[in-house]
């Protein structure tokens, strides 16, 4: 019976106008803009590390409020280049995923690029020095600090999807929260709360959450196989 | 190889070699007080560090004939038989089986190929990383206290793997170490460093049983009486 009554609420729920879409869409969006903000912040956080600069620590020091400035904010910025008048009007990606993964893109690159490069500025100085007296060329040093740096490294990815997928401004203000087209999990439970469908709105959610919490056990296991780093 | 004029700045320490021999192919000994500079001295010779002013004669030796190993040394986040053979993957040789299992046959660890280096104990990862320093076959190997954590027993293993690298191979080597028994077990040569300079050098007996220096006189007579 009550194998029933929830079988009943779940195919009612996600036959819901725009739930399975909203899924989809927060899937494909976050696939997209934690692939593209891995590449650019694994690569500008090395690269900072290895810089040397004058005006450097301005850079880290701007990455850092970037890493902590508000998603709508975000949104703001991304809107005004994106939309017909701004500068990258002609893409027409305003409304679009595109647009939100390009907005998603400017929140998540600050943050995998910050925890990249504070990690390799910790291990880097041990790795250059064991790399020199192995006899290793400078290719095989930068390669080799990667590979040291490997749980680092997903777990600055994890954490950026984690940020995607609970992100709710940003692509508000870009998507338009436009039904099965850019509508996310989040805008979806926004949406839902505005309609008094709460019951919805909670079991959306909970599958958001169920989501995150993935996504942090993945975090807690890459952090856990990092721990004998900490005395280095 | 030769150091002339080789000076270094770290803080308020300040390193300067006016001219230091180091013969080819000879066990030297870098002694002296706690912070006078030898390890500063062998990571300039390493090229882990750049001399203000100054220069080294390597005397022929490239930089990868030379390799250093740290008292704490740095283990990849790999197993054991990777760490090994990581020099070799570097110059592109394919690892000689026999050879590797000999190696980790005499560090005792042939039964932890597989594991995690960096859970090895402190000792382990020592004689690990002097194995790994000697397997790709360098012209000088810098030793900076890597054998400290060691027993005596496994302090005179290592003793006979060098003297019997020389025997069939002599290679340079550097040895750090307050252990003056070891080096006087081993060493050819030893040089006595005090606040960054280099104030003496001479034969292990020379420097060991008869100082002529009043402050290698003074360091030896503190040593043997913190050895008791």
């Amino acid at each position: 019976m009550a194998d029933r009554l929830f079988s009943g609420f779940f195919s009612d729920f996600f036959s819901m106008v725009g739930v399975t879409d909203s899924i989809r869409v927060t899937l494909v969006m976050s696939f997209w803009s934690v692939l593209i903000s891995s590449v650019l912040g694994v690569l500008l956080g090395l690269l900072l590390q290895r810089a040397q600069f004058a005006g450097k620590r301005i850079v880290v020091r701007l990455n850092r409020t970037l890493m902590a400035a508000p998603p709508v904010v975000i949104g703001l910025f991304s809107y005004m280049l994106l939309r017909n008048k701004g500068p990258l009007g002609m893409l027409e990606w305003v409304f679009t995923i595109q647009g939100m993964v390009f907005a998603q893109v400017l929140i998540i690159t600050p943050l995998i690029c910050g925890l990249i490069h504070s990690y390799a500025e910790r291990i880097a100085p041990a790795v250059y020095a064991f790399a020199k007296t192995m006899g290793a060329t400078e290719r095989q040093t930068r390669w080799l600090l990667l590979r040291e740096m490997k749980n680092e490294v997903y777990f600055a990815v994890v954490t950026g999807y984690g940020r995607s997928i609970s992100e709710v401004g940003a692509v508000f203000l870009i998507g338009g929260n436009i039904k099965n087209s850019t509508r996310t999990m989040t805008t979806t439970i926004s949406a839902l709360k505005s309609a008094g469908d709460f019951e919805a709105g909670i079991f959306l959610g909970v599958l958001l959450m169920i989501m995150a919490f993935i996504i942090q056990c993945l975090a807690d296991h890459f952090r856990k196989e990092d721990t004998p780093d900490e005395d280095d | 190889m030769r150091m002339i004029e080789l000076e270094k700045k770290l803080g308020d320490f300040h390193l300067q070699i006016r001219d230091l021999y180091l013969a080819p192919g000879r066990i030297h000994g870098l002694i002296g007080p706690n912070g006078c500079g030898k390890t500063t001295l062998c990571r300039l010779l390493a090229g882990t560090l750049i001399a203000d002013a100054g220069s080294i004669d390597y005397e022929g030796l490239k930089p990868r004939d030379i390799t250093m190993t740290a008292q704490k040394p740095y283990m990849l986040h790999d197993s054991v038989y990777k760490n090994l053979v990581y020099p070799l993957r570097l110059r592109g040789i394919r690892p000689d089986e026999t050879r590797v299992e000999q190696w980790l046959a005499r560090c005792g660890l042939a039964d932890k190929r597989k594991q995690s280096a960096r859970s090895l104990s402190s000792g382990e990862q020592q004689k690990l990383s002097f194995a790994r320093a000697l397997i790709f076959d360098p012209q000088l190997v810098i030793v900076d206290e890597t054998l400290s954590n060691l027993d005596p027993d496994s302090t005179r293993l290592f003793e006979g793997w060098m003297l019997e690298r020389q025997a069939t191979r002599s290679i340079t080597w550097i040895l750090i170490s307050h252990q003056l028994p070891h080096l006087f077990r081993v060493c050819d040569e030893i040089h006595f460093l005090e606040k960054g300079r280099h104030l003496a050098s001479g034969t292990a007996e020379q420097m060991l049983l008869h100082p002529a220096n009043d402050a290698v006189r003074r360091f030896v007579a503190e040593q043997s009486v913190q050895s008791w």
